[in-house]
């Protein structure tokens, strides 16, 4: 109880700090100002928390520093660009990655029965190390001579040429069925290799009850439709998406970002994180060296430059300010005009992103069971599993929410920063000094943190300006508070003690 | 050193099992029967190996050679998961209750299917009424005491055919100590009990069995009746300061 009375009194010291400086800054700074550069941080601060709340859900559950978390966020902005911009590349590559899933998510239906199998010890070794590399080998098959960078730099065509006509056939072009076909189905046959081998056949210790494969089949068959669809719109597809409404099309995008990051998300757990646990330090190197790798691939595809994503329709005509919400909801104005403040209403938008996913996380740690084992996880996990839950999927889940946090994060951002395979560097950043400031493991923390991290960047950059100081005063702040925080909370605002 | 006799109607057998945590050897060779209905108990002194025999049979660490049959399944091998939801409930020592779910939460994260908790309700809440009572709280705001019965009360929500209980009454007030023994005593009357205790008197008033378990290895098991009255092997496994107390539990 003495505990909790002195938690709230904490709490109310924090909040009453925060008022006095925020009651500073407006005196200082006049209320045109203020208002102007309050929208901005808070603009930062939401992007900020898309990174951080994902950063401090893994460490606090797995213990683990994911270094490739501001590369995820690049993929969500690049991802989420090319759909919006010419969605070729993106439904080209569909039918690969629903095949080479469909084979592989056919585990827990084929392993039971693989388990049962009488074979010699030396077979059970020897059969998963050939059927590795027979997989490699119908994956090698599947993409050979597929042009992958041609269909990567479809939206670079479609960003100069859609102004002029409509050439949308043109560039949506993919390879005739007679010859795609064998693609898919080489690299299903790869997923099954990869599900066979991986399910070590006759190894009677593993645990795979017949009873559940009624259970597991619902997956499959939903991937198996969505392939064969993927495999029949690829050309379609790509020009319905481009006439449709842009306002639509750019729902869509977030939706294919988030989609995206929740898969990738999973995969680089499964097969890259899942394996390093009893090696923590190793981890740290892995997902620094992941972060190389995906950026390096990036620029191979889309060449390392920087480029501009149009904002959608509803934030997108130039001109006079809209006075209201609902003027600017009706004319999509770029401004909005608040007390006085000319503001874009992209950032408007940015922000209501970050509160609606921190209400959408409150609500999943608090009233759900997942949030449950989450916050019993970064406890115990052992405790958990030793209840009966099966710790290693939770983890996985986690990790395919936090990635897709970071994903959303960037396509929230694409409209507005240049998009380039280093743009998640400064957020990765931010986001780590975010989660020490909250406390690690504290989604609450993540986003109080994100927040005063976004007004001391908007604030200093702010003042930087008007007393022509060096704008790297603005990235020296965040670093003071962190160190002021820590010497006076050393697990941070909201960390738990052990 | 007692050779491996299965017991008629054996619901867990524990045979011969070499456990490694890290490069560390901690159990070479540990045999228990813990019959169905009853309590069986683990006796030995600090660091023989007693918590690491519980966790080894629910393979959260998992041993390296030997079997472990549960209704005549081998279990050994299999994640920790899976072997709970076979049945098995877990009190661990030391409480290791959720500090940041609330007493609610932590029983309700314990159900294995819906409706568990409710089900289980009125079997819970008699034995440890406090609990209902401090539902909302969370577990970091209750005392030792409390922490322990929501502990052994969490392992009650699912159905369970044995329960792991790891030194219950560790730091317990003796009034408490009485209440723990009850609600174990209670217990017995539907599940089988493996229980480590280092209390030599709660011991011997509840189990029927004994493994005395020295060094990593399982040296002597039979009844408990027997132990009682066997000074001399007290003495040698047990340490001297239990043997006054054995006198007391006759
Ligand atoms: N994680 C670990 N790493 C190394 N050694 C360990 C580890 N856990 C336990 N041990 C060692 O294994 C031995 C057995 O430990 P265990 O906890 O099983 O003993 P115990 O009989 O339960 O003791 P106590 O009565 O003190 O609870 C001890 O010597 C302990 O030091
Ligand atoms: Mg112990």
């Amino acid at each position: 109880m003495k505990q909790l009375k002195r938690n709230k009194i904490g709490l109310y010291i924090g909040i009453a700090a925060a008022l006095i400086v925020l009651v500073a800054l407006y005196a200082v700074t006049g209320q045109e100002a203020f208002i102007r550069t309050t929208l901005s941080g808070l603009t930062l601060g939401s992007l900020f928390f898309l990174v951080a709340a994902g950063l401090t859900l893994i460490f606090g559950l797995m213990d683990v520093l994911n270094f490739a978390h501001g590369a995820m966020f690049m993929l969500g902005a690049y991802i989420g660009w090319q759909f919006y911009t010419n969605p070729t590349f993106i439904f080209g590559m569909l039918p690969a990655v629903l095949s080479l899933s469909f084979g592989l998510l056919l585990i827990p239906l084929i392993k039971p029965y693989l388990i049962a199998l009488n074979l010699s010890e030396k077979l059970q070794k020897n059969l998963p190390k050939l059927l590795y590399v027979l997989a490699a080998l119908a994956a090698l098959v599947a993409f050979w001579q597929f042009d992958i960078l041609g269909l990567a730099k479809t939206a670079m065509v479609a960003a100069t040429v859609t102004n002029v006509g409509n050439p949308l056939a043109e560039i949506s072009a993919q390879e005739p069925m007679a010859r795609f076909w064998i693609r898919p189905l080489m690299l299903v046959i790869s997923g099954l290799l990869l599900a066979v081998a991986v399910s070590k056949p006759g190894d009677k210790s593993q645990f795979a009850p017949r009873e559940k494969i009624g259970k597991n089949l619902i997956l499959p068959i939903v991937l198996l439709v969505s392939l064969i669809v993927s495999i029949l719109v690829r050309e379609q597809a790509p020009q319905i998406v481009l006439l449709m409404n842009g306002n639509l099309r750019f729902a869509l995008s977030i939706v294919a970002a988030v989609l995206f990051g929740i898969l990738f998300g999973a995969i680089i757990e499964i097969t890259m994180i899942r394996p390093l646990y009893i090696r923590p330090f190793f981890i740290v190197l892995m997902t620094l060296g992941l972060s190389f790798v995906i950026r390096e691939l990036v620029q191979l595809l889309w060449d390392p430059l920087a480029y501009q994503m149009s904002r959608p329709p509803l934030f997108a005509t130039v001109g006079k300010a809209a006075t209201s919400v609902g003027e600017w909801l009706r004319t999509g104005s770029s401004t909005i005009n608040i007390s006085g403040v000319i503001f874009p209403t992209y950032r408007l938008f940015v922000i209501l992103l970050g509160v609606v996913m921190f209400i959408f996380v409150t609500v999943l740690m608090t009233r759900t069971r997942m949030g449950m084992i989450i916050r019993a996880g970064v406890q115990d996990p052992q405790m958990v599993e030793a209840l009966g839950i099966n710790v290693k999927q939770v983890f996985t889940l986690v990790f395919a929410l936090g990635v897709a946090l970071a994903a959303l994060g960037g396509i929230g951002a694409a409209p507005f920063l240049p998009i380039n395979p280093l743009m998640g560097d400064t957020y990765q950043m931010q986001g780590f000094i975010t989660v020490v400031i909250g406390g690690m493991g504290s989604y609450v923390g993540a986003f109080v943190g994100a927040l005063i991290l976004g007004m001391a960047r908007a604030f200093g950059d702010y003042y930087a300006l008007k007393l022509s100081l060096s704008p790297a005063i603005a990235e020296a702040s965040t670093v003071i508070i962190m160190i002021i925080v820590l010497l006076i909370k050393p697990r941070g605002l909201f960390g738990k003690k052990e | 050193m007692s050779g491996y006799i299965e017991l008629p109607n054996t619901l867990l057998s524990v045979q011969g099992i070499d456990t490694y945590i890290g490069q560390f050897h901690i159990l070479e060779g540990v045999s228990v029967d813990v019959p169905a209905g009853a309590i069986t108990v683990l006796l030995g002194r600090n660091g023989a190996g007693k918590t690491t025999t519980l966790k080894s049979i629910l393979g959260l660490t998992p041993p390296r050679t030997g079997k472990v049959i549960f209704e005549g399944v081998e279990i050994q091998g299999k994640r920790a998961f899976n072997i709970a939801n076979m049945g098995i409930g877990y009190v661990p020592e030391n409480r290791a209750i959720f500090k940041a779910l609330s007493v609610l939460e932590n029983l309700k994260l314990a159900e294995r299917k819906k409706g568990d908790l409710e089900r289980h309700e009125s079997l819970i809440y008699g034995l440890f009424p406090d609990l209902k009572r401090l539902e909302k709280l969370p577990g970091d705001h209750l005392s030792g005491g409390q922490q322990q019965m929501l502990a052994v009360a969490r392992a009650l929500v699912p159905d369970n055919k044995l329960l792991l209980i790891d030194e219950p009454s560790e730091g317990l007030a003796p009034i408490l100590i009485q209440e723990m023994m009850e609600a174990i005593r209670k217990l017995k009357e539907t599940t089988t009990i493996l229980l480590v205790e280092q209390n030599f008197i709660m011991a011997s008033k509840l189990a029927e069995r004994f493994v005395i378990i020295d060094d990593g290895r399982s040296v002597h098991s039979g009844l408990m009746s027997d132990l009682v009255l066997n000074e001399e092997l007290v003495q040698q496994y047990l340490g001297a300061s239990i043997k006054t107390r054995v006198k007391e539990a006759k």
